[in-house]
């Protein structure tokens, strides 16, 4: 812990693209963020709120959390989807023959694409070249793309989770015919199925610039009004990142509120192994907390309408609160406040989930602690205080129908929050 | 509840009961095509109008026919989608070798995203869908088919693959087929479109189990209903006969847990699960593909042929063998397969001695 302020001084702020709730959390103890009038709800006057209510209690705030995903998901289904041209590509051996499977199965991703190309190329699960890439496609989508508006490029490879080479030369190329395209390739996710790591490089792609532009908000804000505190943006798994990662990587932000509910609400009951009930619209839905920790999976986000490949909180529908069954819990606080109590009090995280071939007990054992040492070193990218990412989950499940050995490692690492010398932005990603 | 449309057809309202039902009766393969494969079946029903599901004896016993399925990983699938013609010419290759014109196709397995395959085909084709398979769930080798029991070829078979490559098989005898096929389904990509057991109607008659199609859509109905477990489970018993063996918690997941051969694949895994209630048995759940055994406190307590699911109780919904996660809280669920699989000769080919495990089946004790 930061010896200059009291201990476990932190605020959670969430965002919506109409108005905004803040808690703080000292020692463990919640408390709403009084807001003051209506319209002052912007991120710097959040924020100041925040540091006022912390100077009251005569403790300093060591990190503020910001909840950004429902700004990033309501400019994803209402916002102009040209204002960021964003073209899709896909790398597979030959292109669809129905054009039903040639475009993303969700509406609102399929929304988002100015225009779609496919490559010839791919590899299989586990890495193996299918079809070499076709240069003199690269060479006329390079120049289409050149001549066209799309300057956001999401690049997907069939087996790019295990062998990403054919994004990259793709990357490669369009780069040096447009320098300033932004573009998100599907293996900086990884994860299982091209039409959910399509859907997340399309969606990342997208949101960028929007997502730049929060957090250079939020950025300035807290120099501006918290000197001194760092800035965590919440992720959809429940745990936190750097605001530069959250820049670049917005993706991993989407869904965030679901999970930070979940968190908020185990705290506030001072539990770490708790199922919990949550009123939606829609009706109810619950959720786990284990270990201090919401319980996850890549999951469709229900206004998406497809599988995406980040984690996000694994919601079911519940008969409803008068049906609970022993062991649950319905919260009964204000679910703003519940989501800003969970973002104060999120960790840094990561999450890896990769197919891999083992011939033995002992190979299953490097191949494990090779994933692990990876998510190590994303969630100290992601924030963690070094020497404190520690794995929380971890499952090893044969692949059914597929060569023996083969094998689906997911694996979960939480940290403890690095308040101090802020970390670098990294490279990796996830 | 009728498990199929008055005019007896699959249509676009149908297929994500369809797909629900289809992981009932093989519950390995996950949800990472899920979104995908239900869009582009309904779209394509929707654009080339409901497919007629016929009971054998519906349609002239001289009717030619061939069964669809999907060969190979569903992650596979998952990971590199058809490019959409891959099931139309499968059958269409098999038609031109045999110099004839497939008049109605059948799933070769009514189960997971296999029991797609002849659906896409024929809406592809503009056939009638035949409401009888060769399995009535899934086993790993594709000669573990009652056609097989009643003397009926694989062959010759064709798997066209997502990446515009295909292979013919012919074999002497069927067990060949699938140790040929398979090195070759991983070069294609992973997974294939298999066409295969072409043969009329008339034979189906004796040597498919029937109604398996349109039992799918029966369970998948109630699958989509529920979101308490007991109920479910409550309603899936009235349909299937499935029966609880018990609820625990998963408190480990084994690999290489048996010595392995290269005849089947996917490598032996177990599951540990700790009763929560009830007897507190732990109960070790088997796995290859699918699951080949339950045993509690050591004793076995049902095993292939019989469908085994893990229903998530949190969540009301099947768990997927390729997403259990220690501290899952699941059910473990028993359904007898068909009759015809509790036969001598069906239970060495798919009962547990087939897998390693040398006790009989507990409905032989």
């Amino acid at each position: 812990m930061d010896p200059r302020s009291p201990p476990g001084a932190s605020a959670g702020v969430l965002l919506r693209p109409r108005g905004a709730a803040a808690a703080l959390v000292v020692d463990g103890r919640a408390a709403p963020v009084a807001l003051g009038p209506a319209g002052a709800s912007g991120p710097r006057s959040v924020l100041a709120a925040a540091g006022a209510a912390a100077r009251a209690q005569g403790v300093l705030l060591d990190v503020v959390t910001v909840d950004v995903s429902a700004v990033l998901l309501d400019a994803v289904l209402h916002g102009d989807a040209a204002a960021y041209p964003t073209a899709a590509v896909r790398i597979v051996p030959r292109p669809a023959s129905d054009p039903a499977l040639g475009r993303s199965p969700a509406a609102a991703v399929e929304r988002l694409v100015a225009q779609r190309f496919t490559v010839s190329g791919g590899h299989d699960l586990l890495g193996h070249e299918l079809c070499p890439l076709d240069r003199d496609q690269l060479a006329r989508l390079c120049e289409t793309l050149r001549r066209g508006e799309a300057r956001h490029l999401a690049i997907v490879a069939a087996g790019s989770q295990a062998q990403p080479e054919h994004e990259r030369a793709v990357a490669d190329a369009v780069q040096a015919v447009l320098p300033g395209c932004d573009i998100t390739a599907g293996s900086e996710f990884g994860g299982q199925g091209l039409a959910a790591r399509e859907a997340t490089a399309v969606l990342n792609s997208w949101l960028r610039p929007l997502a730049r532009s929060v957090v250079d908000e939020l950025e300035q804000a807290v120099a501006d009004v918290l000197p001194g505190t760092a800035l965590r943006v919440a992720r959809g798994d429940g745990g936190h990142l750097l605001p530069a990662r959250a820049a670049e990587l917005p993706a991993a932000a989407l869904g965030a509120t679901d999970a930070m509910e979940l968190r908020g609400a185990a705290h506030l009951a001072g539990r770490d192994d708790v199922r919990l009930v949550l009123r939606r619209r829609s009706g109810a839905v619950s959720g786990h907390v284990r270990r201090g920790l919401v319980v996850v999976r890549s999951a469709q986000l229900p206004d998406i309408g497809v599988e995406l490949v980040v984690p996000t909180a694994a919601l079911a529908h519940h008969p409803g609160a008068a049906d609970r069954t022993e062991g649950e819990l319905a919260p009964r606080e204000d679910p703003d406040l519940t989501v800003c109590v969970g973002a104060a009090t999120s960790r840094p995280t990561s999450w890896l989930d990769e197919v891999a071939v083992i011939g033995s007990a002992a190979e299953l054992d490097r191949v494990r602690s090779e994933v692990e040492r990876r998510a190590t070193a994303i969630a100290t990218a992601n924030g963690a205080r070094p020497g404190t990412a520690h794995v929380v989950d971890l499952s090893v499940v044969a692949v059914p129908y597929s060569p023996s050995g083969t094998v689906r490692i997911r694996v979960r690492v939480a940290g403890e929050p690095d308040t101090g010398a802020r970390p670098e932005p990294a490279r990796s990603t996830r | 509840m009728s498990g199929v449309d008055p005019d007896g057809s699959i249509r676009a309202e149908d297929v994500t009961a369809l797909y629900e039902g289809a992981k009932f009766y093989s519950p390995a393969v996950g949800d990472a095509s899920r979104t995908w494969l239900t869009s582009w079946v309904a779209e394509l029903l929707d654009r080339n109008g409901p497919v007629a599901l016929v009971r054998p004896e519906a349609l002239p016993p001289s009717t030619t026919a061939i069964s669809l399925c999907i060969i190979g990983s569903g992650f596979a699938l998952a990971d590199l989608p058809p490019a959409g013609d891959e099931f139309a010419l499968a059958v269409e290759r098999v038609a031109r070798l045999q110099r004839t014109r497939f008049e109605a196709v059948y799933p070769l397995a009514a189960a997971t995203v296999s029991s797609f395959a002849p659906v896409i085909a024929a809406a592809q084709l503009g056939v009638p869908l035949v409401d009888a398979d060769g399995m009535g769930r899934t086993y790993a080798l594709i000669h573990h088919t009652t056609m097989h029991l009643a003397g009926v070829a694989p062959t010759p078979l064709v798997a066209q693959g997502p990446t515009g490559e295909s292979v013919l098989v012919d074999v002497l005898t069927a067990p060949r087929a699938d140790r040929v096929l398979r090195a070759n389904v991983d070069t294609l990509g992973g997974w294939a479109a298999l066409a295969a057991y072409p043969t009329t109607v008339g034979t189906l008659r004796h040597a498919a189990l029937t109604g398996t199609m349109s039992r799918l859509l029966e369970v998948g109905r109630v699958l989509l209903g529920g979101n308490d477990a007991d109920l479910l489970e409550q309603r899936l018993g009235a349909v299937t006969g499935c029966r609880r063996i018990g609820r625990g918690r998963i408190t480990g997941l084994e690999h290489l847990s048996r010595p392995t051969d290269v005849t089947i694949p996917t490598h032996p895994s177990s599951v540990v699960v700790d009763e929560v209630d009830g007897r507190r048995r732990q109960l070790r759940i088997e796995l290859r593909s699918e699951v080949v055994a339950v045993l509690a406190d050591g004793e076995l307590v049902a095993a292939a042929p019989d469908v085994v699911n893990l229903v998530d109780v949190s969540r009301a919904e099947l768990a997927t063998l390729d997403s259990l996660e220690p501290g899952d809280l699941v059910d473990v669920l028993v359904s007898p397969a068909g009759d015809l699989w509790y036969s001598p000769e069906a239970l060495a080919m798919v009962g547990p001695h087939s897998h390693g495990i040398t006790l009989d089946h507990p409905g032989r004790r």
